[in-house]
């Protein structure tokens, strides 16, 4: 089985400031991968070359046989298939939840309105929002805002989702309704990328976790060698600082 | 059946009642036919014809009258001589024979209105260099033998040291001027333009001197009806138009097909009463422009008076905006570089005049004062040639009435401006009078770009000279500067006028809404393409292309940082000047104010794209949704509602801005309101009628402002 997502040596600066660093990163099918590391490390930079948001300097990023940093390739098509959330949720403020979700998929052909209306509210259902189809997005709970992105991603019926730090804007009694709609995803198949600080969620459904600091993937491993056998000192320290709290 | 028989039955009717009218005039007029003496030959006036028909100016004038008062003449051309002695005995009932109007034939004739003015007139060859009397010093002159410009030519010879040769008629005359053995002949004005214009290679080189006018007259005491119905007559085929086609057929210059039917833009002053200003139904009036309009017809030709003011006239001769212009332009050297002038059409000089009240009453009382002048004028010219030797500073003007303004309220202590025009002032209630004599005695020119419209500039020296030949130049200049008869109607009538508010309002209301029109349909139409050009440009700035941003920001720095005036005046008279393609006023005001207010409007547009949240964007391109529709879905729908603020505060700036456009001379409410300054001189009354429909719109459009806000937040 060859890898989804096949990242190799890849470099991204900011002027001169060089946040990755030649990271090297194998995504399978049906794998969730959580990212872990400090502040500044490069998690999201790394994230969102996937679905080139950022091009990268140099070095390549192949999903599904397609290198993305090549300039003839239709990134719009690639993004259809790689869903993202984002921290802050980005629903569009001048839409409705509904109106949210479809806008995708009628606007790239993918449905009529009458299917991608029906969609929608199975996917709200999904999330357990399947009442919040009409209302404006700036009447909802961070919770239910998060919720509503991931329904939103999962309307162009990607293969693949990314996560970067979902939970980290909400108050924490909203933190679980949304970890769940990611167990469930992830539990059905999802090939899933996650950034993000909640270690019991990478203990519980990671395949494999990465630890990323310095621009660098410094470790990774299964859940059990990453936070039961840390070797690299980075990490330990890392955990340290996050478990220990 | 029934509706025919009622047809023709009218019809009969009809005719009958129409054959009896017939023979009542004719059996009317037939009772009045006056017996009129007239001279045997005297060229323009009276002549037999190649078929033996006595034409002439008096017989066509005559004629026209008769037909006009319905009365009949019989003329008899018994001479000179018998014709007054015929009247005196009471076998002719009046004369026309080319007779002068003279206090001893005033003791036994009553005249009729005038109706030609003579003079005598000096003539020379056709290439001579000859332009004066002074030049005549020890040359030899011919004269044909007892005429007026004869004794005239007698009366002078000594001053001006020439010899005369006699001749017994015209013709030798002429041919010995022809020959060059005279230098030149005197003979009288209508005589001598005829036979100019009938072939004879001469030409006029003075101003009619000894002037005097023709009259109709009949024996003292008698026939005062047919004096009368010869002035009633006159006066019609004066203002129908008939007298022009008379004297022109006689002395007109003839017309140039190179101008014939054409229509020429002519560029005018928008405030320089007498010779140009919009009378109380706003109506362009004024010596310039009758004059310009009286040639034009003459000379069969059409004329769009723009006025456009001094300056940008000046500038739309040389960009070719327009093709000539009139106003009250004197003829100077450093014109005469750029433009080619007519003949002098007039001749003003520079007065100074001061606040009635002042003490000021000559030059040398001027030192370390202020004194206030008005661009590009002789009298500004005249005031900065002699600034230094009397010492005082000078304050610049656009236009007259502000320069007044400057004198009345003490800011000032004098003006140099050119005399008809302070005089008319003045008269319209100026408070301001004349304390010097005219300096710089200026001839004023209607001038085209130099090198061009050369038929245009020799068709209106021939009107010209056409319309001082039919007296219309006098009559108009007479209406204006008052120097004759009917002293200045136009001028007090205009006193009586309500100078009140609810007065000038109601006087100026169509005006005034037709420039409110124009304001708003300028705005409207300004703000429809600036709005299309801000959001192109602003959209261009936000693109993922770097050429495109960078081009935008460019626009927008240089749309934004420069003047709205400088734009105006280098799109209307700078583009041209560069592709030699007119723009019609209202067009290049469109195009200044779609790039200013475009770029401001760019500028919010972009802000407002830039000010919705990055986040949207890429949440957008996530899913896979293009850049455009992403734009157009997500960002502009959000951008738009930040923006809408700025849209209607943009639309009450480009409304006040379309003031800044009175520049180029469209007649919007700014330039109506100077308009009508200029005539009533009402700066403070109308300044705020006109301030007051501003704040009216602007204050209706805050509001719309503030409802349409409401209705964004909730
Ligand atoms: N658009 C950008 N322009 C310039 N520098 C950037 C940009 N985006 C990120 N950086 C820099 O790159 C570095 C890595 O940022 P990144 O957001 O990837 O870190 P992170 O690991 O996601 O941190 P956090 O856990 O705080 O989200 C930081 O130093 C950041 O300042
Ligand atoms: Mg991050």
């Amino acid at each position: 089985m060859s890898a989804r997502i096949k990242v190799t040596d890849l470099v991204k600066t900011y002027g001169n400031n060089e946040v990755l660093k030649g990271v090297d990163l194998n995504v399978n099918n049906n794998e969730v991968v959580v990212i872990i590391g400090p502040s500044g490390s490069g998690k999201s930079t790394l994230l969102r070359t996937l679905n080139k948001l950022e091009a990268p300097t140099s070095g390549s990023i192949v999903v599904d046989g397609v290198d993305i940093a090549d300039k003839s390739v239709d990134i719009n098509k690639v993004r259809e298939n790689i869903g993202m959330v984002f921290q802050h949720f980005n629903l569009f403020n001048n839409l409705s939840v509904g109106d949210n979700i479809t806008l995708a998929p009628l606007q790239l052909g993918k449905k009529d309105k009458s299917a991608a209306v029906q969609q929608a509210q199975k996917l709200l259902e999904t999330v357990g929002l399947a009442d919040k189809i009409d209302q404006p997005v700036n009447s909802l709970s961070g919770g239910q805002k998060q919720r509503v992105a991931i329904a939103r991603a999962l309307a162009m019926e990607p293969d693949i989702m990314l996560f970067d730090e979902p939970t980290s804007a909400l108050d924490p009694e909203m933190v679980g309704d949304v970890l769940q709609v990611m167990k469930n995803l992830a539990s059905q198949g999802m090939t899933m990328i996650v950034v993000t600080h909640e270690m019991g969620f990478a203990k519980e459904v990671a395949d494999r976790v990465v630890f990323v600091d310095e621009g660098k993937v410094q470790e990774q491993g299964t859940p059990e060698q990453i936070f039961n056998q840390p070797k690299n000192a980075r990490l330990r320290d890392f955990l340290n600082k996050v478990l220990n709290i | 059946m029934k509706k025919r028989l009622r047809q023709v039955f009218t019809w009969l009717m009809f005719l009958s009642v129409f054959v009896t009218c017939w023979n009542l005039t004719t059996t009317k007029t037939q009772a009045k036919t006056y017996q009129i003496g007239t001279d045997v030959t005297y060229p323009p006036f009276e002549f037999a014809n190649d078929q033996n028909q006595y034409v002439g100016i008096d017989i066509d004038l005559l004629k026209a009258i008769a037909k006009e008062e319905g009365f009949q003449v019989h003329i008899k051309p018994v001479g000179f001589n018998a014709a007054v002695q015929s009247v005196q005995s009471g076998q002719l009932d009046g004369i026309i024979a080319g007779t002068t109007i003279t206090k001893e034939r005033q003791a036994k004739f009553d005249f009729g209105t005038p109706y030609f003015k003579t003079g005598v007139v000096m003539a020379v060859g056709k290439n001579s260099a000859i332009t004066n009397l002074k030049q005549l010093k020890n040359k030899k002159v011919a004269l044909k033998t007892g005429t007026a410009a004869a004794s005239y030519a007698n009366s002078i010879k000594d001053k001006y040291g020439f010899k005369t040769v006699t001749f017994d008629d015209s013709n030798s005359m002429y041919q010995d001027v022809k020959t060059g053995n005279s230098v030149a002949c005197f003979e009288d004005q209508p005589v001598m333009q005829y036979a100019i214009n009938q072939g004879m290679d001469l030409k006029i080189v003075t101003k009619a001197a000894n002037t005097g006018w023709y009259g109709f007259g009949v024996k003292k005491g008698t026939n005062p009806e047919l004096i009368q119905k010869f002035n009633a007559g006159f006066r019609k085929i004066k203002q129908n138009g008939t007298y022009n086609k008379i004297i022109n057929k006689y002395l007109g210059t003839k017309q140039n097909p190179a101008v014939k039917g054409k229509t020429f833009t002519i560029g005018t002053d928008v405030t320089f009463p007498p010779f140009e200003f919009a009378d109380k139904q706003n109506k362009y009036v004024g010596i310039d422009i009758e004059l310009m309009q009286s040639i034009a017809k003459d000379q069969g030709f059409k004329v769009k008076i723009k006025p456009l003011g001094f300056n940008a006239s000046v500038q739309g001769l040389q960009s070719g905006q327009i093709e000539g212009m009139i106003a009250g332009t004197s003829i100077t050297k450093d014109r005469q570089k750029v433009l080619d002038f007519s003949e002098p059409y007039f001749t003003s000089g520079v007065v100074m005049a001061t606040s009635d009240k002042g003490d000021v009453h000559n030059l040398s009382q001027l030192h370390g004062k202020k004194v206030a002048i008005k661009t590009g004028t002789a009298g500004a010219q005249y005031a900065n040639s002699i600034k230094k030797k009397y010492g005082f500073k000078t304050v610049t003007f656009d236009d007259s009435n502000n320069m007044y303004q400057d004198v009345l309220t003490g800011n000032s202590v004098a003006c140099f401006e050119d005399q008809p025009v302070m005089r008319y002032a003045i008269k319209k209630g100026t408070n301001l009078k004349i304390v010097t004599k005219p300096a710089l005695k200026a001839p004023y020119g209607f001038a085209v770009k130099k090198g061009e419209n050369k038929a245009l500039l020799s068709a209106f020296n021939n009107g010209l000279k056409d319309v001082k030949a039919n007296g219309t130049y006098d009559d108009i200049k007479a209406k204006y500067l008052g120097t004759k008869k009917d002293n200045n109607a136009a001028v007090s009538s205009n006193d009586q006028d309500d100078r009140s508010f609810m007065g000038l309002l109601k006087q100026n209301k169509d005006a005034l809404l037709s420039g409110f029109g124009q304001t708003m349909w300028l705005t409207l139409v300004a703000i429809f393409f600036a709005t299309i050009f801000g959001i192109l440009v602003g959209l261009m700035g936000v693109v993922p292309i770097k050429f495109c941003n960078w081009l935008s920001s460019t626009l927008i720095y240089v749309f934004r940082g420069m003047p709205l005036l400088v734009l105006a005046l280098f799109i209307y008279t700078g583009i041209p000047s560069l592709t030699g393609q007119k723009i019609p006023a209202f067009i290049a005001g469109i195009i200044t104010l779609t790039c200013n207010e475009g770029a401001y409007i760019a500028a919010f547009v972009k802000g407002g794209i830039e000010a919705v949240d990055s986040g949207q964007m890429e949440a957008a391109r996530s899913l896979g949704l293009p850049f455009g529709k992403a734009m157009r879905k997500v960002i502009l729908p959000q951008g738009i509602r930040i923006m809408i603020p700025s849209f209607i505060n943009q639309f009450i700036i480009t409304l006040k801005d379309t003031s800044i456009l009175s520049i180029i001379g469209i007649l919007e409410l700014t330039q109506t309101g100077k308009i009508i300054i200029a005539r009533n001189l009402e700066g403070f009354k109308v300044w705020t009628i006109i301030a007051l429909i501003y704040l009216i719109v602007i204050t209706l459009l805050t509001w719309l402002s503030n409802w349409v806000q409401r209705r964004i937040k909730g």
